[in-house]
């Protein structure tokens, strides 16, 4: 909604400056978004008088001016011939800018100093055409700006309006706030008309067939119209408001519109086939409205129909078959009001969101009906030369009752926190025009809404009034007493934020992708046919089909992360994300939306430095990531299954990772192809987790193992065995000895190569004994050592080297 | 025997001013009192001298050989010393060469801002709940006081499952769910990402929310009040100013919009408070006795307040990010800045 600081003052008068109004105004709770001066970028253009005029000594068609600009006297060369000495002009002086980003320079024309320009009415935007400069009225003071000379400055607001607010959707309504604010009355003078063109009754008539979507209608004749362009005051007061001049009918029902925020529509009579309304729903049928678009309407879409189909889009826009035309002579003007819901169904349907529809929807004023009807009128009379025929129909079967509502006093105040007497509470509320309601209750006050704040329904309505006239910054800052229950963080809760603390510690960065994704991401990974994620939630009105579908996977997202950051030449890539990815349910539930850990790893190992960096990570770097990932949730009887990973993997580096029997994700190098997908050429390796089932596995009984005061010792010994053998089934034949002094067991090297013979490696390991009671000796260790090295000679045929 | 003794101590006091380094010096001792020592030798002799003469020599002895010990200790320590920082003067690195590093994680700075902003409202008693990012139609709308065709749904542009599910469009969702699921008195805040069908330059389709509500017996706004106040001096500094002014919410009333002096211009007006001195931080209000009923609170027994803020806008203002879509394209040269 936009208004100006002189139509409001049109309405109430006030002493508040420009910038006080703005202020004043966003802290009632109409938020000024944008306050914008007319007429001050042209302050350099001041009121002088010509001290004397005299022809250029080299061209006849110039003549060289002194004029006085209030406090010097200065020359300026014009080429006009309408001036003479003691006229009043504007003068544009040195670094003024015009309209058009016109700059005024001095210069010297034909030999003759100019300090200025003499502007024309044009020169100045206020006028389309000019004969010569502008003659300014005399007794203007000399030096002035001449738009504050000719009171033409003003300031616009834009106010971001919340939908409650639909009284403020009107220049008499927010007028009406500023009156609250100042202390004083609004007001509201009707313009008087005569009605001098015969009654109305015989020429048309209006009928209401469906009265819950129209309540009332009303309606006057006018005859003898002139169509024309609006005069200046009208058509810059419609642009400044951000409105095209259209001709005078037009522009006064949107004058009047934007001032009583009432929409009006004015039809040309001739057009309406037997000269009558009928405001009904014309079913399925196509639609031109004036802005020639087509529509195609349904049953509940309500129209305003002549005798034979529809000439109007109930509140929404005229038809192009019943427009004013140039030559319109009679018209019939329409003001009525339609259910706010029934217009904000057809309008949203439809796709047409006018200022008309933007009233009705958010509920305007019945009461204001025939108010409005009769100012459009007057106007009309007075700016087209119409002749009002005598009578309005006005339609309005139902009459509605105005609605009470009880407001206590220490409700108010328990709610707000504030200490008001019942007789400030009511003069609040009598300050934006409710109505008390008689009865001298101590405790309550019952309070009578007029039919313009169809926001106010309830006594919780009248305590914001309440707060908001009183003032928000007026309630005194206190803190909640009491304590808090039953809400605390949950493990899952902690456990994802435990998750996020361990990666970065690890070295990853988190990123954050859009939780929507392209439907085709699924082949780009390959997904077989009948892989569950490629059963995406879909959006129904999606921006963009890149953002159709809801993910099911992060992987497609991360992917992307690693080919733009590839771009731009980051290349040592260390990323997780810890977010959701959804699943459909059939039937009534919600879909699920399972949290998972996704992370990559490309490029080098560690930074690069003059003592480190160079080695690029590999399968084994993330693999670590994850073991540290699982002790940190004591995650137990962990298996690393290299059969049956995911299709985006490479086959042969790759595995499930699962603690007993349940699946907690996979771990491996991207496959080649899906990495070309990509444009990824650098080895990539991949670990995805299911968090929730992270969180099943955790082992949450644990308990801390009482450390061994007694020194350790360990034994290394190198074993020659079959390349194929896991160290998953080395590990697990060392382990089977199962005796109580092994403390730990670690694979320190694997070797193939030089001195080994082929299809077999040699395995080094340590085992680092110690026991929790005492010292342990010599011959007690080789004893148990040489029981594990038979063990692995047997089990596994390793020969000890 | 005595003069030999003392002349044996002269040449030591010689010998051992003159040795120059440790291994020499410990040359002189071997010279004196090793197993071929001349005082050791001098002291094997003492065997043939006579009952009178024996105790005499022996102190005689006793009293040279701590003196040489002393002479020896003082000046091997002298010397020792003297090599010592010899070899420290021939010993250096260049501390000006980095340090080796291991890999720098992350967090992304969403998740830093829910977590700073969550930590505040812990410490003033409030747990952390969470809800579903598909919601139905119920929490994210009905229940908060915006049936169908209410014209506040356009505040709103809503991404849509069916008819029945949307993307949430905010987090006041988890406020029904745990109102249905609690009995007052409850304080929780519900950090998470919501979804509006919108996307330009100050606009992501996606984004996240903090919301926050409180409902007790006797809650005032003034406690409303107090509570963001705090807040938001906690998060921003002490002396920010803070300001509240009327608004309008479908699920609270009254409602407020909250601003914070601009934290760019500190108030005297700049391009990011559009020169208003002041920035929108905060959405809030006092809980709508509309979803008191939809959640089955008594309203004349409880009162409460609820509130909103936009991560992204926090977080902009926070570090000075001034493009919101950096946050969505995941540059590591711009995640790695907030380690």
């Amino acid at each position: 909604m936009i208004v100006t600081y002189k139509w409001l003052k049109e309405f109430v008068d006030f002493d508040l400056s420009p910038e006080d109004l703005a202020h004043r105004l966003t802290m009632a709770g109409l938020e000024v978004d944008r306050i914008e001066y007319i007429g001050a970028e042209l302050d350099a253009v001041i009121v002088a008088k010509l001290l004397s005029v005299d022809r250029h000594p080299e061209a006849d068609r110039l003549t060289v001016c002194r004029v006085d600009n209030g406090t010097d006297e200065v020359q300026v060369v014009c080429g006009a011939t309408n001036h003479k000495t003691g006229d009043l002009v504007a003068l544009a002086q040195v670094g003024a800018v015009l309209p058009g980003d016109f700059i005024i320079k001095k210069s010297k024309i034909r030999g003759e100093v100019s300090q200025g320009m003499l502007c024309s009415e044009k020169e100045l935007a206020l006028a389309d055409e000019s004969a010569g400069i502008m003659i300014l009225p005399a007794g203007l003071n000399l030096g002035q700006p001449v738009f504050e000379a000719l009171d033409l400055k003003d300031v616009r607001y834009e106010l971001g309006l919340t939908p409650n607010r639909a009284d403020c959707l009107s220049v008499v309504g927010i007028a009406r706030e500023v009156a609250a604010m100042v202390g004083r009355q609004l007001n509201l003078s009707e313009l008087l008309f005569l009605e001098e063109g015969g009654p109305i009754g015989p020429e048309t008539s209006v009928e209401i067939v469906d009265v819950d979507k129209c309540p009332r209608y009303a309606a006057r004749l006018i005859k003898n119209i002139k169509i024309g362009p609006s005069p200046d005051w009208l058509v810059k007061r419609l642009e400044t408001i951000g409105l095209r001049s259209i001709n005078n009918v037009v522009d006064v029902t949107n004058y009047v519109m934007m001032e009583l925020g009432q929409p009006l529509h004015a039809f040309d009579f001739r057009l309406l086939r037997g000269g009558k309304i009928v405001v009904r729903c014309p079913g399925e049928t196509e639609f031109t409205t004036l802005n020639g678009q087509s529509h195609k309407l349904i049953d509940s879409d309500l129209a305003i129909c002549d005798a034979e189909g529809p000439v109007a889009l109930a509140g929404i826009m005229g038809g192009e078959n019943s427009e004013i035309q140039p030559e319109t002579e009679m018209v019939l003007l329409e003001s009525a009001y339609f259910d706010p819901i029934s217009i904000r169904r057809s309008s949203k349907r439809l796709g047409l969101h006018t200022d008309s529809s933007h009233r009705f929807e958010r509920g305007a004023d019945i009461n204001i009906v025939p108010v409005a009807l009769n100012r459009a009128a007057a106007l009309i009379t007075e700016l087209a030369s119409g002749t009002v025929c005598k009578g309005m129909l006005d339609i309005y079967p139902k009459v509605i009752e105005l609605r009470k509502i009880s407001i206590g006093l220490e409700k108010t105040n328990t709610i707000l926190g504030l200490n008001l007497t019942l007789q400030q509470i009511q003069e609040h509320l009598q300050s934006i025009g409710l109505n008390l309601c008689v009865g001298d209750k101590s405790e309550s006050l019952q309070v009578e809404i007029p039919t313009f704040r169809p926001d106010l329904e309830r006594e919780i309505d009248l305590i914001e009034e309440v707060a908001r006239l009183n003032g928000y910054d007026q309630i005194p800052v206190t803190m909640p007493v009491g304590q808090t229950e039953g809400v605390t963080i949950t493990p899952a809760h902690a456990a994802v934020t435990a998750l996020r603390e361990k990666m970065v510690a690890a070295g990853f960065s988190e990123v954050i992708n859009y939780s929507f994704v392209s439907a085709d991401v699924d082949d780009r990974i390959l997904l077989a046919s009948d892989d569950v994620r490629r059963e995406h939630i879909k959006i129904l009105n999606p921006l963009t089909e890149t953002q159709a579908v809801m993910r099911t996977s992060l992987v497609p997202s991360l992917l992307e992360n690693v080919s733009r950051n590839l771009a731009y030449r980051s290349l040592d890539l260390h990323l997780f994300e810890l977010r959701p990815v959804f699943f459909p349910i059939a039937g009534q539930d919600l879909p699920q939306e399972p949290k998972q850990l996704t992370a990559i790893m490309s490029g080098g190992r560690e930074p690069l430095g003059w003592c480190q960096g160079g080695n690029l990570s590999d399968f084994y770097d993330l693999k670590g990531v994850a073991e540290a990932l699982f002790e940190m949730m004591y995650i137990p009887d962990l298996h690393w299954d290299a059969a049956g990973s995911e299709p985006y993997l490479h086959p042969g580096k790759s595995c499930t990772i699962s603690s007993g029997r349940k699946r907690l994700g996979v771990l491996g190098e991207l496959h080649p192809k899906v990495a070309a997908n990509y444009d990824i050429s650098t080895p990539l390796f991949l670990l995805e987790l299911d968090v929730a089932a992270l969180l099943e596995a955790a082992d949450n009984k644990f308990v801390f193992k009482p450390i061994s005061r007694f020194p350790d010792v360990y034994r290394d010994s190198a074993f020659l065995l079959d390349e194929n053998i896991s160290a998953e089934t080395i590990l697990t034949t060392l382990k089977s000895s199962r005796s109580n002094l092994i403390e730990a067991i670690t694979l320190f090297d694997v070797y193939c190569g030089q001195g080994i013979p082929d299809g077999k490696k040699s395995v080094a390991v340590r085992v680092n004994y110690r026991s929790i009671e005492r010292t342990l000796t010599d011959d007690e260790i080789t004893k148990v050592h040489n029981r594990l090295v038979k063990t692995m000679e047997k089990v596994l045929a390793a020969q000890l080297r | 025997m005595k003069q030999r003794l003392e002349q044996l101590l002269t040449s030591a006091k010689q010998a051992i001013s003159q040795a120059e380094t440790e291994s020499s010096l410990q040359g002189v001792r071997v010279a004196i009192l090793g197993r071929k020592g001349e005082l050791t030798a001098l002291m094997k002799g003492m065997g043939s001298l006579s009952q009178e003469e024996r105790p005499v020599i022996g102190s005689m002895v006793n009293r040279i050989k701590t003196e040489f010990e002393e002479l020896f200790e003082s000046r091997r320590v002298v010397l020792h010393e003297a090599s010592l920082s010899a070899r420290l003067s021939h010993e250096s690195i260049d501390v000006t060469l980095p340090g080796r590093r291991s890999l720098q994680g992350s967090k992304h700075p969403i998740t830093l801002v829910m977590e700073d902003i969550s930590a505040i409202f812990a410490a003033l008693g409030f747990g952390i709940a969470e809800g579903p990012e598909i919601e139905r139609d119920f929490y994210n709308f009905e229940a908060l006081n915006m049936p169908k065709d209410h014209p506040a749904r356009d505040m709103q542009d809503t991404f849509y499952i069916n008819e029945d599910l949307v993307l949430r469009t905010h987090t006041s969702p988890v406020q029904i769910r745990t109102m249905l699921k609690h009995e007052p008195p409850v304080r929780v805040i519900a950090p998470g990402t919501v979804y509006r069908c919108d996307s330009d330059i100050t606009h992501s389709p996606m984004f996240h929310q903090v919301e926050g509500f409180l409902v007790d017996k006797h809650v005032t706004f003034g406690d409303l009040k107090g509570i963001l106040t705090e807040f938001i001096t906690r998060y921003f500094g002490a002396d920010i100013g803070v300001r509240f002014r009327p608004s309008f919410f479908p699920f609270t009333e009254p409602s407020a919009e909250v601003d914070m002096q601009c934290v760019i211009c500190g108030g005297s007006g700049c391009r990011v408070c559009k020169n208003s001195g002041w920035l929108e931080i905060l959405g809030s209000g006092m809980i709508d006795p509309e979803v008191f009923k939809s959640v089955g609170y008594d309203s004349e027994k409880y009162s409460g307040f609820a509130f909103g803020m936009g991560v992204e806008r926090i977080a902009m203002l926070k570090y000075g990010v001034n493009d919101l879509r950096l946050f969505f394209e995941n540059d590591l040269r711009f995640l790695k800045q907030f380690n």
